[in-house]
């Protein structure tokens, strides 16, 4: 378990890196990277979209909520969260 | 920074007190701008039916001379016909000649309406346009939330059944790109007139349209004065009873005018009605306190805050649309 949650930390990470072009120390895994401006709509259904693509899971406009997208940790969760429902 | 040395916020802070001396001000920087730094003879301007062509064609007239001034309706399949009807009408208002170059034949020869709807299709595939209308537009339950927008594609048939669907990134942008035809068409005709006539090409957009990116990068961006770029368009709203634009114009919805379906300008970009609009952007621009604005408004500190965040969030992802082409 321990391992899968930080295997997909760093994928959401790397994504998260190379999608907002920001240096690694300023987004930290508790950084709220939608408050701080990262993303806008396209960069959010592209991050949606590389979630399902990546992780096999379909998110429903009711999972589209700040708790589950505010930061790193929070997807983190957010995908754990999903992956153990399926 | 708080707001020590500003005026308390108030739903009237937007008033404009002496509107003729600030229509007067325009029509000077419009004669001062055309004929003296571009050293055109007159203007040519794209004109819709809609409040801000129709305010700006308004000053223009009364700058350049109805003479020396040509309104452009330029149509195309998707255009509402009330477009026409009351460009016309305003332009019969004003005195000013107004011609039709119907761009339809122009956008085919792009295949703007085929690469539109292939995207549209790998959406909804039942989409087909014979049948079905088409629009896009963004949720307003994003307006008090960090998260942005998504967009979501609306398709109604013959019967006036909807269908929604978020849509993905790639056909996000190639519905975007596609549509984007009509405002560049629409700028290549306006600079075809204003180049054989020695004119200048009015533009129309407003202050939001401009500063929230809410306009096509050599389109309707694409322009050589814009005279009320400056207004909130509440302002342009009081220029509008003070010029005479005809009613109907003015009770009429701000609506995109691009997709086969009625959209407004609400539902597809702003999220919220002009009048709120306009008070949160001057608010966000002056640096005041959200409380106090929230007071003012009926919303908490936290919501406009989060208002607020949306407002920075346009202005640094639209920022490019703004920046002339970079050179180093």
């Amino acid at each position: 378990m321990e391992q899968e949650v930080l295997t997909i930390k760093q994928k959401v990470n790397e994504y998260v890196l190379e999608h907002t072009f920001a240096e690694k120390h300023k987004i930290q895994d508790d950084s709220l990277i939608f408050k701080e401006g990262y993303f806008d709509s396209m960069g959010f259904i592209m991050l949606i979209t590389f979630i399902e693509e990546e992780f096999a899971l379909k998110t429903s406009d009711s999972d589209l909520i700040e708790e589950n997208f505010e930061s790193i940790n929070a997807i983190t969760s957010y995908i754990l969260r999903k992956k153990t429902k399926q | 920074m708080k707001n020590k040395d500003k005026r308390p916020f108030t739903k009237d802070i937007l008033v404009i007190d002496n509107i003729g001396a600030e229509c007067e001000r325009i029509i000077a920087g419009i004669q001062e701008n055309v004929l003296h730094r571009l050293h055109r003879i007159g203007g040519v301007i794209g004109i819709s039916g809609g409040i801000d062509s129709s305010v700006s064609m308004a000053l223009a007239a009364k700058a350049l001379g109805t003479e020396n001034l040509l309104g452009i309706m330029l149509p195309e399949q998707d255009s509402s016909g009330d477009s026409a009807k009351f460009a016309q009408k305003l332009a019969d208002k004003f005195g000013v000649k107004a011609i039709t170059e119907n761009i339809t034949g122009a956008l085919q020869g792009f295949g703007c309406y085929e690469r539109r709807d292939e995207a549209v299709k790998k959406v909804l595939p039942e989409y087909d346009p014979n049948h079905y209308k088409m629009k896009i537009g963004i949720s307003s339950s994003g307006l008090y939330t960090n998260l942005p927008p998504l967009f979501s594609l609306t398709i109604i048939d013959n019967k006036g059944n909807e269908q929604s669907k978020r849509i993905p990134p790639n056909e996000l942008r190639q519905i975007e790109a596609a549509s984007n035809f009509k405002q560049r068409c629409r700028m290549s005709m306006l600079y075809y007139h204003a180049e054989r006539l020695h004119y200048a090409v009015i533009g129309t957009p407003n202050k939001h349209e401009v500063e929230q990116g809410f306009f096509v990068k050599n389109g309707d961006g694409g322009a050589d004065v814009m005279p009320i770029a400056h207004l909130y368009k509440t302002q342009v709203y009081q220029l509008a009873h003070y010029l005479g634009i005809p009613g109907e114009i003015i009770d009429r919805t701000p609506t995109s005018d691009t997709y086969s379906a009625e959209q407004t300008q609400e539902e597809f970009f702003f999220q919220l009605p002009f009048q709120q609009m306009d008070l949160l952007w001057y608010a966000f621009k002056n640096n005041y306190d959200p409380l106090e604005v929230g007071n003012v408004m009926g919303r908490t500190a936290d919501e406009v805050e989060k208002v607020f965040g949306g407002f920075e969030r346009k202005i640094k992802t639209t920022e490019y649309l703004r920046m002339p082409p970079l050179s180093f």
